[in-house]
């Protein structure tokens, strides 16, 4: 018992209580109201007709490449949907309708329980029914009248190739996943969703907009006429046209094959992606539902990652292209003298450990022209002595690495540029000394991670000498914009460009086995060769040409394939061929 | 004491019986409409047996409630109130459920924490009240009530949760008014929340205008601060308008859908109409157990929980509403009863408290169902599914059971 006694008085409880009771009787009344006074309205209007909202769908839009030929097309297929509430005997009705479409009664069960929505609501549970099976299913009509089958369309690859990991797939959305995804797009389970590349990107774009239809239906759901009133019409979803250019991706595609590694060619100019490949591939058919099991186990497992769009997010170290940003430090910082030249006798030797050039017996006095186009080590492990690691990573980071370049396509990864407190997180404080991780990062090796679309943007800059850099793009029709401009020197950007032109075309250059033959062009690149622990070295070109006017750049990494100047390069060189002799390739105008 | 044997005859225990056979009968009619909407009431994923489930949960919390004697409300109920205060501040540093921060995401089921600041505001205004019953008629002794529940209401705003900020408020007048604050000064309160509301109607504006006069006239404040204060009523009412604007999108959207059902045919007017439509159709007598056409073929969306009066109202008719709502206005007066009876002024004034949370509940539930208010995210008490809402009704039960057996 607490000390205060009750001083509620018998005026408050019955104002109270008047209160309760002029509650309750403006509901009882209305409840009077509705239930008995206006009860036969009511009544008349749930028994006789009802106004049913239904769902009416559009095709999703199409995509083509930059010369208009039709990469993703939409497949008329049927369904087979069952509303729950109908269905007798699932047992005997799946166990028939088994035998019909040649399908498990397992996997019929677990279709339905994948994609139920509520009793009397149409659940899928097979696709693609040919024509011989629709006709089986009419014939027997009414042995099965909680079946019904509808309309759906598939994504089909018309050309002769698959872009698989540009183009991406489509998954269906299952019960689980709905609640996760754009409210705004209204996803119901079993219609299908862009999961991978440009059809995930693109999504809002490529996805039909639904439809309503008004039906009068009776009180047990049949469908009696349709309404004219308040109808939306459904809309197909808009066309996607990609800067790829068909030919030129499938040449590459076919040039890679057998080899793991990405390709990706762009045109400076506008930032358009004419060909990007990723390889090991796989067929984009995988994702219809027809594959087996097993298939899908070999894919998943497989150690080349077939999945694994490496030109987004694969990451490597960048290897000797690298060398350019050490580069860019000293000349931007009036590090160095253009005469300045260092004795390359093949080997050095830096805090007790020897390191050596790719060379072995040296390159004699070189300077940075030559030190760049026949990639000696040894001159930038003296050289990098003079930056210090704060700026270098700067320098990286002003080229896009430890970025996102923007490109429209998802999962695209940012790789690692080690700054100060990533040394000291991984090797501890003194474990660690800015001199010694300088050495590796100079010659792109060390804890450095890039994605082949980082080292596009990383020549695009170049080319462009770091002025109005386009932003990577593949939808043809997306606006231009551009990457922040780099501000450096003419003399800066006159001396790389003397470098990289050196490579590809003086007599000991590393990149000179890229220049087509027979054809005289402005080529200017770097080649790579990265060391890594998974095998042999990964070999790296990237480079940029001028052809009638414009400019076009070109990224080539081959995984564990060896040397950069004798792998990378003729792979370059043979994409870029192709490119100046076939007839297809039309530029933007 | 001998005041109260006078006017209820029965004894505390007997309204505690009382009571507990009422909630039992809540109880039974809510699985009773779970039942009969639930596709498969006997798998586990069915509204019904979650529903069953979480009964038994919340009636092991009820016992653990139960056991928490008076005066360890009484003397902790800061505690209590920054307790609840923190729980309702936790969704903000979750991810979204559902786009608000309303619910905290325990996997196995999700807690609403403003169901238990509702809670922890009653029990720390009564303290309040009762520390300071001397002032009691001072009109000062409103003032840390009213910025308490302001405080509690702004947070359950951001959430945002338009519909449980506004049950927040609800107690705060029958409390006052039950502790002996001057009625005229609570009258001062809610008058221009009634200018507001009746702003939107220029013909009812002028009623309440003359009932506003009316009572200043009878109240006698004296002319100049009767002057001021009834003119700046009027003001607030000729300003509402322009207050309007400061609505978000989808407030205005409820509030106007509301007002004009035929803007939005799938929205929350959608809502509105296939409720009236399955309570109307209903009739005197129901169409029967799982024989709602309306409700069995899914017309109404969330029917286990907010709708789930028309669903009883279309299966048991005229006849079934009756009942459940004689049975809920017995809870409520037993409610008022049991404070009425009891002998100490804290455990009354938190009774009275939480009968006005049951009130509000059941009336702006069941005013949504029958069109009269605009929708709202309501469960009714003890009836709906929803194990967070169910669990806090026991608690309260609890609480009110304690505090009338230890008094």
């Amino acid at each position: 018992m607490l000390k205060i006694d009750n001083k509620a008085d018998i005026y408050t409880y019955r104002v109270l209580f008047l209160f309760l009771c002029s509650l309750m009787v403006a509901l009882i009344g209305r409840y009077y109201y509705l239930q008995v006074i206006e009860y036969d309205r009511h009544f008349s209007k749930s028994q006789i007709n009802r106004v049913k909202a239904v769902t009416t769908y559009a095709s999703r839009g199409l995509i083509f490449d930059r010369n208009g030929e039709l990469l993703v097309d939409n497949y008329p297929t049927y369904v087979l949907t069952v509303i729950p509430y109908k269905l007798d005997d699932k047992e005997k009705s799946f166990k028939e309708l088994s035998s019909i479409l040649d399908t498990e009664f397992d996997e019929l069960n677990r279709r339905y329980k994948k994609y139920y929505r509520g009793r009397m609501l149409p659940t899928i549970i097979a696709k693609n029914l040919s024509f011989q099976q629709i006709s089986e299913i009419e014939e027997r009509k009414l042995e099965f009248p909680a079946f019904e089958y509808r309309p759906f369309n598939e994504r089909i690859y018309p050309s002769s190739f698959s872009h698989s990991h540009i183009l991406g797939y489509l998954k269906e959305v299952d019960r689980e996943t709905v609640p996760s995804l754009d409210k705004s797009l209204l996803y119901r389970a079993g219609e299908l969703i862009g999961w991978q590349g440009v059809e995930k990107q693109y999504e809002r774009e490529l996805r039909y907009s639904k439809g309503v239809s008004y039906l009068e239906v009776d009180t047990y759901g049949r469908e009696v006429f349709e309404l004219e009133d308040g109808k939306v019409v459904a809309l197909p979803g808009e066309n996607l046209y990609l800067s790829i250019d068909s030919g030129l991706q499938q040449f590459t595609k076919d040039l890679l094959e057998g080899q793991k590694g990405s390709v990706i060619m762009s045109h400076v100019n506008t930032g358009e992606i004419l060909a990007m490949v990723s390889s090991p591939s796989y067929n984009l058919d995988i994702y219809r539902g027809t594959t087996s099991e097993e298939d899908w186990d070999n894919i998943l497992k497989n150690p080349d990652k077939p999945l694994l769009n490496r030109s987004v997010s694969g990451l490597y170290p960048p290897g000797s292209p690298f060398k350019l940003i050490t580069t860019f430090n000293l000349l931007e910082n009036n590090l160095i003298a253009n005469s300045d030249s260092v004795m390359c006798s093949g080997l050095k030797e830096y805090g007790g450990i020897e390191r050596g050039c790719w060379r072995e017996d040296g390159h004699g006095f070189i300077d940075l022209t030559k030190a760049i186009s026949e990639s000696c080590n040894i001159y930038f492990y003296e050289k990098v002595q003079l930056v210090s690691l704060k700026d270098w990573i700067s320098t990286a980071e002003i080229f896009g690495f430890n970025q996102i370049t923007d490109i429209d396509l998802p999962t695209e990864k940012i790789g690692i540029i080690p700054d100060k407190d990533f040394f000291t997180r991984q090797y501890g404080r003194w474990g660690w000394s800015e001199r010694g991780v300088l050495l590796n990062l100079t010659l792109g090796q060390g804890d450095l991670l890039v994605t082949p679309i980082q080292s596009l943007r990383f020549i695009n800059h170049i080319a462009t000498r770091g002025k109005n850099t386009p932003r990577l793009r593949l939808n043809l029709n997306s606006q231009l914009s551009y990457y922040e401009s780099i501000q450096y020197s003419d003399r800066t950007w006159d001396y790389i460009e003397n470098a990289l032109f050196a490579a590809v075309n003086s007599d000991f250059g590393t990149a000179r086995r890229a220049m087509p033959a027979n054809q005289v062009i402005p080529f200017f690149a770097k080649t790579g060769t990265a060391q890594n622990p998974h095998g042999e070295p990964h070999a790296w070109f990237i480079g940029f040409f001028e052809f009638e006017g414009e400019k076009y750049s070109i990224v080539t990494i081959i995984e564990n394939g060896g040397g950069g100047a004798t792998v990378a390069s003729p792979i370059a060189g043979d994409i870029v061929s192709y490119f100046i002799n076939s007839n297809t390739y039309i530029a933007n105008k | 004491m001998a005041q109260s044997n006078i006017y209820i005859g029965l004894t505390a225990e007997d309204l505690r019986v009382r009571l507990h056979i009422l909630t039992t009968f809540l109880i039974v009619f809510g699985l009773t409409a779970l039942y009969s909407i639930s596709d498969n009431p006997l798998s586990i994923e069915s509204s019904f047996m979650r529903q069953f489930i979480f009964m038994i949960f919340s009636f092991i919390i009820y016992l653990f409630v139960r056991r928490v004697s008076l005066k360890a409300i009484h003397d902790n109920s800061t505690m209590i109130f920054l307790f609840t205060i923190g729980l309702c501040l936790v969704p903000f540093f979750l991810p979204k459920v559902e786009y608000t921060y309303r619910w905290i995401d325990l996997n196995f089921m999700t807690i609403q924490p403003s169901e238990y600041l509702k809670i922890g505001l009653i029990i720390v205004i009564a303290k309040y009240l009762s520390d300071n019953q001397i002032k009691i008629k001072t009109k000062s002794i409103i003032i840390i009530p009213g910025l308490l529940t302001f405080f509690a209401a702004i947070i359950v705003l951001q959430q945002p949760d338009l519909g449980t900020a506004a049950i927040v408020c609800a107690p705060l007048i029958p409390m006052l008014l039950w502790a002996g604050v001057n009625a005229f000064i609570l009258f001062l309160i809610i008058a221009p929340i009634i200018t507001i509301i009746a702003a939107s109607n220029s013909v009812i504006f002028s009623v309440w205008a003359v009932i506003m006069f009316l009572c200043f006239l009878v109240a006698r404040p004296g002319v100049v601060p009767g002057s001021i204060l009834y003119f700046s009523n009027i003001f607030a009412g000729l300003l509402t308008p322009f207050a309007w604007n400061i609505l978000t999108e989808y407030q205005k959207q409820r509030v106007l859908t509301f007002l004009n059902p035929d803007l939005d045919p799938m929205g929350s007017a959608y809502h509105i109409i296939q409720s009236v439509t399955a309570i109307g159709s209903g009739g005197f007598f129901g169409k029967g157990f799982e024989q709602g056409s309306q409700t069995q073929l899914k017309f109404l969306p969330v029917q286990e929980s907010d709708f789930i009066l028309s669903v009883i109202a279309e299966e048991f008719g005229f006849l079934g509403i009756m009942i459940v709502m004689a049975v809920f206005f017995l809870f409520i007066k037993t409610l008022l009863d049991i404070a009425f009876k009891c002998s100490d002024y804290f455990s009354s004034i938190v009774i009275i408290g939480l009968a006005s949370i049951f009130l509000s509940h059941l009336f702006v539930n069941s005013a949504m169902t029958v069109g009269l208010i605009p929708v709202k995210g309501l469960p009714l008490p003890f009836v709906s599914a929803g194990g967070s809402f169910l669990l806090s009704c026991f608690i309260m039960l609890a609480l009110i059971t304690n505090l009338s057996e230890n008094s």
